[in-house]
């Protein structure tokens, strides 16, 4: 492939990558309606081609100024500051429980001998076969009967481990040489000081890119905030979403302001620790 | 001493992994085996519910026997008067089995309620269940739990002649066809393109993983708009003189648009697998192939994609598995109840109409289905070592 069409390739795909957000982007800055001539007019955020002027102050797009007031609007119809926290309470306890229980697991069944370790380890890795919408149904009449509908126990218990990112702590243990750890053997160290003090300071880039991976994927998450949450203040933001959209009409400048504002700490999460996915491959260490 | 030190290597073995195992048993093992047991019986969320029903029992009886509070009927005509069958059926409202109208008819404790009714002692609400436990003589046990009636293997034959089933396990199973070739072929593409030694090969990277950050339902939104029928797709498609299509309205464009989307979504992030992957191919093997004369289109075939194989194998296995399982976009976006694929399928089943019995049955289905596909993966990889 010669180089010119290598380059024409990747910035039409580029284009086609980001054109989606910067549409999204452009409708959530403009007004639902502006003052034109003394009257308020409704925007058409469909009209096209959009008659944006970036040289006027502030900008214009589709012939009405840009306004970040949608962003703040949000925060004002919907209770999206909870949102946010059940959120981050959400992700932020799901990933707290991975970084801890699924290393001290992983370092378990990789350095521990004890009986039933093969064949629990055995278990577990067939388990990840099994989809989700087996499990789901017991779990929820589980969490139903223990009344944790619309908790935040009932959100982040099920979610507290996970086999995958067990599986990858343990290949990491694995892989890890054990000299370090024969010197703390010699010192006297128990298994626990050895775990605590030895072996987990040195997983700090496993568990790194264990830590985001959860996050990430559970910040996203839909389907089990849409099984346990019904009360409009136990949200998370992806449930959120479905608001803005009501049967008669769609609040399309809110719903891409929302949108967006959900997908920003994301993006400045994968920007910020990018070598974790794109260089490691968070993910595709993971299943390998 | 050696001994000693095996036993404290096991209690800290067994003390490091006991929150996973807890946590995987409780959430996963023991669900799976109840899901197994859900598929083979009628299992009814509007049914599970029954024994918890709340109720004021003075008001229940009030309006059985039709008196009103300020009336003071005797013991005996009110014993006359009494059937608990009716009273639980029809002024409590749980519908009971034969066997437990039996049951009823044998242990009520009749007097001991309409004693208690007469010294207006049940003026409070009660929990069905704690109800029975208080007034049945034995065997209230069995109106503690819900328990399911075992149907064998009605759910799974249901299934096979249900319309609905078969559509959503077509539309999953196209989806999955179509989106997995093409993204794994457009993402093997991007990173040939990528590898051509150019700049910026960063900011690609980067750009095209943008998508496969973001959530499903963030994504699901953005298109909604975009294929909207005023939306930027018809917008741009007007130039070419194609008419405005409502995409997501229509049954026939609905699930391709949905498809498109997905490999918008997931390509830029295998790309990123195979381009770790072609980065391993030695330049020798390319160079050698170059000096032997053959063509780029030769090469691609020939170098890279025999190359490529294990990532091909595990991008297509992830592809097929995912997709198969496709739901939040599906909920979002879909509007046809032909449209439907069958993750979401399981969902109505379990969670709009309770029938989660059957839901369980579909889902044990799919995972047969899954575990098909790693069965076929495993194979394939086998066979590769030798």
């Amino acid at each position: 492939m010669g180089k010119t069409v290598a380059y024409v390739l990747l910035i039409a795909y580029a284009v086609i990558s980001f054109g989606p957000f910067v549409w999204a982007l452009l409708v959530s800055v403009t007004p639902m309606t502006y003052e034109k001539d003394g009257q308020h007019v409704g925007v058409d955020i469909m009209q096209w081609p959009p008659k944006i002027n970036p040289f006027s102050w502030p900008p214009k797009v589709f012939d009405a100024p840009a306004t970040l007031s949608n962003y703040k609007k949000v925060f004002e119809v919907v209770p999206y500051a909870r949102w946010i926290l059940n959120t981050m309470i959400y992700a932020g306890l799901t990933t707290i429980g991975h970084v801890l229980f699924d290393s001290m697991g992983g370092y378990a069944f990789a350095r521990l001998k004890f009986p039933g370790r093969n064949i629990i380890f055995t278990l577990f890795l067939a388990t990840m076969m099994v989809p989700a919408y087996v499990t789901i149904i017991p779990i929820y009449n589980l969490m139903v009967r223990y009344n944790l509908v619309n908790t935040y126990a009932g959100l982040f218990l099920p979610k507290l481990t996970g086999v995958v990112t067990l599986f990858m702590m343990r290949q990491f243990f694995l892989n890890l040489p054990t000299e370090v750890e024969e010197a703390a053997i010699i010192d006297g160290a128990g298994v626990l000081r050895r775990f605590f003090q030895v072996a987990l300071p040195m997983a700090k880039p496993a568990l790194a890119a264990l830590a985001i991976y959860t996050f990430l994927g559970t910040w996203n998450d839909f389907l089990w905030p849409l099984l346990m949450t019904s009360d409009k203040s136990m949200f998370t933001l992806t449930m959120g979403l479905n608001f803005f959209r009501t049967s008669y009409y769609t609040f399309w400048q809110l719903m891409m302001a929302a949108t967006l504002l959900m997908t920003l700490p994301m993006i400045i999460v994968f920007l910020s620790f990018q070598r974790y996915f794109v260089e490691s491959g968070v993910t595709t260490g993971l299943k390998g | 001493m050696f001994k000693k030190r095996k036993i404290r290597e096991a209690i800290a073995g067994y003390f490091l992994a006991s929150p996973i195992i807890v946590t995987i048993l409780v959430f996963t093992i023991i669900p799976i085996f109840q899901a197994a047991y859900y598929s083979f019986t009628n299992y009814d969320a509007l049914f599970q519910q029954k024994y918890r029903v709340r109720f004021n029992a003075q008001e229940a009886l009030e309006n059985y026997f039709f008196v009103s509070p300020d009336e003071n009927p005797s013991k005996e005509e009110l014993l006359s008067l009494f059937d608990p069958v009716d009273f639980i059926e029809l002024a409590v409202g749980v519908d009971l089995n034969a066997e437990q109208k039996k049951l009823v008819k044998r242990e009520f404790d009749v007097e001991k309620l309409i004693e208690d009714f007469l010294n207006r002692k049940l003026d409070k609400t009660f929990v069905f269940s704690d109800f029975m436990k208080d007034y049945m003589k034995k065997e209230a046990s069995v109106f503690a739990k819900y328990v399911p009636d075992f149907i064998g293997l009605a759910n799974f034959s249901k299934a096979f002649k249900d319309r609905m089933f078969w559509i959503s396990l077509k539309n999953a199973a196209v989806f999955s066809l179509v989106v997995t070739p093409v993204q794994t072929l457009l993402a093997i593409v991007l990173a040939v393109a990528a590898n051509q030694r150019i700049r910026g090969v960063k900011f690609f990277k980067v750009s095209f993983f943008l998508p496969s950050i973001t959530s499903a339902a963030a994504i699901s939104m953005i298109f909604m708009l975009i294929y909207s029928k005023p939306g930027l797709l018809n917008r741009l498609l007007g130039y070419l003189g194609v008419g405005p299509i409502d995409w997501l309205g229509n049954v026939k464009t609905a699930l391709p648009s949905i498809m498109a989307m997905n490999i918008w979504t997931t390509a830029g992030y295998f790309m990123v697998t195979f381009l770790a992957g072609l980065q391993d191919i030695p330049t020798s093997i390319i160079e050698a192939s170059m000096i032997d004369g053959a063509n780029a289109w030769v090469r691609f075939w020939k170098i890279t994609i025999p190359m490529l194989r294990n990532q091909i194998i595990f991008v297509v296995t992830m592809g097929i598995i995912g997709t198969l399982q496709v739901f939040d976009q599906i909920y979002f976006l879909i509007k046809n109840q032909e449209n439907i694929t069958i993750s979401m399928y399981i969902y109505q089943n379990a969670f709009n109409y309770g029938k989660m019995g059957y839901a369980s049955a579909i889902a044990m289905i799919l995972f047969l289905i899954i575990f098909s596909v790693t069965l076929v993966q495993r194979r394939v990889m086998r066979e590769e070592r030798f």
